[in-house]
């Protein structure tokens, strides 16, 4: 044993693996966590490369994969890749937008031993759902689906992604989820990363609205203990404490983008100074123990004041690694959604000055196109 | 009626109207500047407002309801005729009752409790827009400053109001699963009480208003109320459906609401499991062996439950046809304990399970 450097066992093995196998969608929303410079199916990676990932994931200890995008039925071969992942006893987690081709292909994904599926929901409102997904006629086609999963006996997870276009339906998702027959509800505040950090002051609500919301959520916990299970996420820019993303950075998660690029979450590539590996050419668990954008920010010994000394330090991790680059331009710095980095002030200031505001219009997710994002020079910090 | 006398131009602004062509001129302005034409109505009667919104009008109209009586009684201290206050007052009674219980502000709580509010929470009409208030004091006052003529003419958009009053109650009733036929009593009892009123009152205004000057005041003031009630709608739509921008004291979802109780049905599978029960892990849930962690592990939606060796005991004989008593039996076999102090271990945590909706019966 080396106590100096790092072992490999002191790394521990992932639980998860978050797959993005396409970043094709039909949907545009605004907030969407995938990069602003989204990969072309020409560049995906092809069936038999997706079940070594898997192969490999499910001896590294991974035991959830979620199968997402993009729309990840927007793949022919999503099927083979769900039954893979069947057959390895990998927990398969269906992350879908329930438009486009997925309704066609539940029964097959049912069939090969699809464990759950995460249906999103842009808003209870039909023309507010399609307005915020940029896609006419999704709303019926979703309800649609959704009633296909619960017909086959399959658990149903409404994820809600809350923004100013829709805080005020946040009753309405928790009473669809119930008419579904949701098993779990996401209320899960905007995190301002990829477009939706372009989108940022389109989407950001005010702080009564936000609190609002979580008595809204906290109360119908109550009223349907047991019935449906509500996980709710707080929006950062006025947390007290950041979250651990991804439970910690190279700690529990691994995603892996259509063309086989290895993050240590969906928005590490933000982070332009890190040297991310590819499936093709690593093995996953070396790109797990050994790659440098994995221990880059592992552990604690990369820290700076006052995370450094922080008793919470193992507890979130510093927060966000990307938002600490977007707002503090400094990656290794405190996440300015912690109440303890001094930039947080401004942070909250600067949230509650764009909610007070008329919001611009959204910038619609879109392959391959010059982005320009709304926010005034001096809203980045 | 289609109006056959529009409104008349500047030019024309000294003749004097016969009643008919004052009366067509009046129902003209009801025909462009009515509340019902409103993109808000039209949004809350086609069903295309969600309860919230819905909710923050039911809220805001209260403080319109409940001021219509004061608006009343200053329009009735101003009549010297004693035969014209017996009409009147027949207002004031609709609107307040006989007795506690009774009358249209009653009627009009009951709506909003029905659409979920706490009734104190209405009464205090803490939660309305400033546009609220403004518009609806703006009248008593109209009523209060203005000649008795004008008061009475901007009562005149009850010639109107039939036509919504039915538009909305059969579009709430179609359109919205929270609105029953008793949360709409209120507009029963106005479908015959407004055309009553405005007949009376079209008959004053129009034999009062002898004069050009008299007949351009009283159209001016149904003109006027028109504007108290668009303006109301105006603010509810800006507040509430675009842009959002409600102001920082007003009402928002999630205040001043009833806790709903027992308003879902259950699921099928879930709810308390008791002994007799047969628990199974539904699809989604499975109980495996990890063999990088060298322990079990129960997977279920978007998470994963560590278990210590007892609830490893408990769950692998959790089969969908065993009962929690048979697998306490089997348990205090193997660990030659007593099954009952089993069963009722293994049912808190059964419980405990079902309620995190990974284990159903």
């Amino acid at each position: 044993m080396n106590a100096i450097t790092p072992s490999r066992q002191a790394v521990p093995a992932p639980v998860g693996l978050l797959a993005e196998l396409t970043h094709r969608c039909p949907l545009r929303c605004p907030y969407c966590s995938n990069p602003l410079e989204l990969d072309r199916r020409s560049r995906e990676l092809d069936t038999q490369t997706w079940q070594r990932v898997l192969t490999e994931a499910a001896a590294l200890g991974v035991l959830h994969v979620h199968l997402s995008g993009g729309e990840p039925t927007a793949r022919n071969d999503i099927v083979e890749i769900t039954e893979t992942c069947a057959k390895l006893g990998l927990y398969s987690n269906l992350i879908t937008s329930g438009v486009g081709g997925a309704l066609d292909k539940l029964q097959a994904l049912y069939d090969v031993g699809l464990d759950h599926v995460q249906l999103s929901v842009q808003g209870v409102d039909a023309a507010n759902a399609e307005k915020i997904g940029g896609l006419k006629n999704a709303q019926p086609q979703k309800m649609l689906f959704a009633e296909k999963v619960t017909s086959l006996g399959l658990p149903l997870t409404l994820n809600s992604v809350i923004h100013r276009g829709n805080i005020h339906e946040v009753e309405g998702f928790i009473d669809l989820a119930v008419k579904l027959g949701a098993k779990r509800l996401e209320v899960a505040h905007t995190q301002y990363y990829g477009w939706a950090y372009v989108n940022r002051a389109s989407l950001m609500p005010n702080k009564a609205d936000v609190d609002a919301s979580i008595r809204i959520v906290e109360a119908a916990r109550e009223r349907l203990k047991g019935q449906l299970v509500i996980d709710l996420v707080v929006p950062d820019y006025y947390a007290k404490y950041p979250k651990a993303c991804a439970g910690g950075w190279g700690r529990k998660l691994m995603n892996v983008t259509p063309q086989g690029k290895v993050l240590p979450c969906h928005a590490a590539e933000t982070i332009s100074h890190l040297e991310f590996w590819y499936v093709t050419e690593h093995s996953l668990g070396d790109i797990w123990a050994n790659s440098p954008a994995f221990t880059a920010y592992r552990g604690t010994d990369w820290m700076q004041e006052p995370c450094r000394s922080c008793d919470r330090r193992e507890k979130d991790w510093g927060g966000c690694r990307c938002q600490a680059l977007a707002l503090a331009g400094d990656a290794a710095a405190t996440d300015p959604a912690c109440s303890l980095s001094p930039l947080h002030a401004k942070v909250r200031a600067l949230a509650a000055e764009e909610a007070a505001e008329n919001p611009p219009d959204y910038v619609y997710r879109t392959i391959g196109s010059n982005v320009r994002s709304p926010l005034k020079e001096e809203a980045k910090l | 009626m289609t109006a056959a006398f529009p409104t008349p131009a500047a030019d024309e602004t000294q003749r004097l109207l016969s009643p008919e062509e004052l009366e067509a001129a009046l129902r003209d302005i009801g025909a462009k500047r009515y509340h019902n034409l409103h993109p808000f109505h039209r949004l809350l009667h086609d069903g295309k407002l969600n309860k919230d919104q819905v909710r923050a009008w039911a809220l805001n109209r209260y403080y319109y309801q409940a001021m219509i009586p004061v608006k009343d009684a200053a329009v009735l201290a101003r009549m010297t005729d004693a035969s014209l206050r017996r009409v009147w007052r027949q207002r004031i009674v609709d609107h307040d009752g006989d007795h506690p219980g009774d009358g249209g502000i009653e009627r009009w709580l009951k709506l909003a409790e029905g659409v979920g509010f706490e009734r104190d929470y209405v009464l205090s009409t803490k939660g309305i827009l400033s546009a609220t208030r403004f518009s609806v004091d703006a009248y008593v006052h109209f009523v209060s400053e203005r000649s008795l003529l004008e008061a009475i003419a901007s009562s005149l958009t009850e010639m109107f109001s039939p036509t919504i009053i039915s538009e909305r109650v059969s579009g709430m009733l179609k359109n919205y699963d929270f609105i029953t036929k008793d949360t709409l009593a209120y507009f029963d009892k106005r479908l015959t009480q407004a055309p009553r009123d405005a007949d009376f009152a079209l008959d004053y205004v129009k034999q009062h208003a002898t004069t050009p000057a008299l007949q351009r005041q009283a159209m001016a003031a149904l003109t006027f109320k028109c504007n108290v009630l668009w303006t109301q709608l105006d603010a509810l739509y800006f507040a509430y459906v675009a842009p959002g921008m409600t102001p920082p004291d007003a009402w928002r979802p999630g205040e001043g609401l009833v806790a709903e109780i027992a308003a879902v049905p259950q699921a099928a599978g879930t709810g308390r499991v008791e002994a007799g029960d047969v628990p199974r892990l539904p699809r989604g849930v499975r109980l495996r062996f990890d063999e990088t962690r060298q322990k079990h592990v129960l997977l279920a939606p978007e998470r994963t439950f560590d278990l210590d060796d007892n609830a490893v005991a408990v769950l692998s004989l959790v089969d969908g046809s065993r009962t929690v008593t048979d697998i306490a039996i089997k348990l205090g076999e193997t660990y030659a304990a007593d099954p009952k102090l089993i069963e009722a271990d293994i049912l808190v945590m059964l419980n405990d399970l079902a309620t995190k909706r990974v284990l159903e019966r």
